[in-house]
């Protein structure tokens, strides 16, 4: 292999994309419009709370420019009740993402991640969204003033993450090379910790079960079902 | 597999008992004996590309093939009893360096629908196994140093990705603190 990278994304690459989410910051001094990239960001007033990128809020709260209040689902009390829900009400499943919020009439375009206030201080205050862990992190890391009990949420932070890799790894089997495997609400790096060691596995089952599969492909030729064309040309390319 | 693959041609090396149904003449190398011929019915270890190749091609019309293959002893009853009882104790590394991929080999000259079920559910259990010792810092030279070092090829490069990724994150939160 020419690109010494695993395949996926590495922790810093998955950090980058989380630094597009918007939290809410309390901002300490007036700051003029920026137009970026990502759209235009409004006047900052203080002491109105403002939306921003997290990148922004990272560099302004260094500068002591701004105060970060975190999402509601960071509070020690949330993190306890999500804990628990993990633990002790469903100890196969992972704890179901954020509700998407009702799509207004005029777009119909659904709103995913980087796009959804999932963050911010008015978010949901009992699901874990997709960065959840990166952004806790981050948060945790660049503004721990700034949390009520911020070695509280640490530690909670930390039990999450060891029960819900845990889980990840318990579920590999009932991986099967032709089955799946529930991941509903799994986060970013989550996914990118557990996904060379997932499909690792899977391809290891199909390299097993090869045989079985073209004896199955056989019989299943012979009952008269054939395959579409290009889905046999897949087949080969694979091999 | 790709042709430049080194572990599919490191598999095809590895030797598998075969019986020779027909006398061959100045073959006798194959057995330590350098001068002579194989007798019918001698059995030789063959390396598995050699075994199947004149196992599958069609010699004269009365003999079907030259040699009749045999199950390699690391895929023998015993050690699939041993797979099913308890698939954490065997050490795979011992019996076969490359032992899925000849497992995976040899199921594609036989037809065992029992051995494959066997073969994926120890997969699979190991599997689980070598996810936790990959996230357990202690994991490689305490109490799961004997299992790690049974582990075949696959295993060992499942055991080296896991261990890489919880690594690059951990990596990724120390730097956070600079």
């Amino acid at each position: 292999m020419a690109l010494p990278l695993p395949p996926g994304l590495t922790p810093p690459e998955i950090a980058f994309i989380c630094e597009m989410e918007l939290v809410t910051i309390i901002p300490r001094q007036r700051l003029e419009g920026l137009e970026l990239l990502g759209g235009p960001l409004k006047p900052l007033n203080p002491p109105q709370r403002a939306p921003i990128p997290l990148w922004l809020a990272l560099l302004l709260k260094r500068q002591r420019r701004a105060n970060i209040i975190p999402p509601p689902w960071l509070s020690p009390h949330s993190l306890a009740a999500i804990l628990k829900f993990e633990t002790k009400n469903s100890p196969d499943a992972f704890s179901p993402p954020p509700r998407l919020p009702p799509l207004p009439s005029s777009n119909t375009v659904p709103l995913s991640s980087p796009f959804l206030p999932s963050s911010t201080a008015d978010a949901a205050a009992d699901a874990l969204p997709y960065h959840w862990l990166e952004l806790g992190t981050m948060l945790l890391e660049a503004a721990p003033d700034d949390f009520e009990d911020a070695d509280e949420v640490r530690k909670l932070l930390r039990g999450l993450r060891e029960a819900r890799m845990a889980k990840l790894r318990q579920g590999v089997e009932v991986l099967d090379a032709g089955g799946g495997f529930k991941m509903n609400g799994v986060g970013g790096m989550e996914l990118g910790e557990a996904r060379s060691f997932i499909t690792g596995v899977v391809d290891g089952l199909r390299k097993i079960g090869k045989s079985k599969e073209e004896a199955r492909k056989e019989r299943d030729r012979e009952n008269g079902y054939s395959p579409s064309q290009d889905y046999d040309d897949d087949d080969m390319d694979m091999r | 597999m790709t042709y430049y693959d080194v572990d599919a041609i490191l598999t095809d090396a590895q030797k598998v008992p075969c019986t020779f149904e027909l006398s061959v003449p100045a073959l006798g190398f194959l057995e330590g004996n350098m001068s002579g011929d194989v007798k019918q019915g001698s059995k030789v270890e063959l390396p598995l590309w050699l075994g199947e190749m004149l196992a599958i091609s069609y010699g004269a019309p009365q003999s079907p093939s030259l040699v009749s293959l045999d199950h390699p002893s690391a895929l023998s009853p015993r050690v699939l009893n041993a797979l099913k009882a308890d698939a954490r104790t065997v050490d795979l590394r011992a019996l076969a360096p490359h032992f899925y991929n000849l497992g995976a080999r040899v199921l594609e000259l036989f037809e065992e629908e029992e051995m494959i079920e066997v073969l994926s559910d120890a997969f699979k259990y190991r599997a689980a196994v070598i996810a936790d010792q990959a996230h357990n810092p202690r994991g490689a030279l305490g109490e799961g140093a004997d299992f790690l070092r049974g582990l075949d090829e696959n295993e060992r490069q499942l055991f080296r990705a896991s261990h890489d990724s919880a690594k690059a994150v951990r990596t990724w939160m120390n730097d956070l603190k600079k």
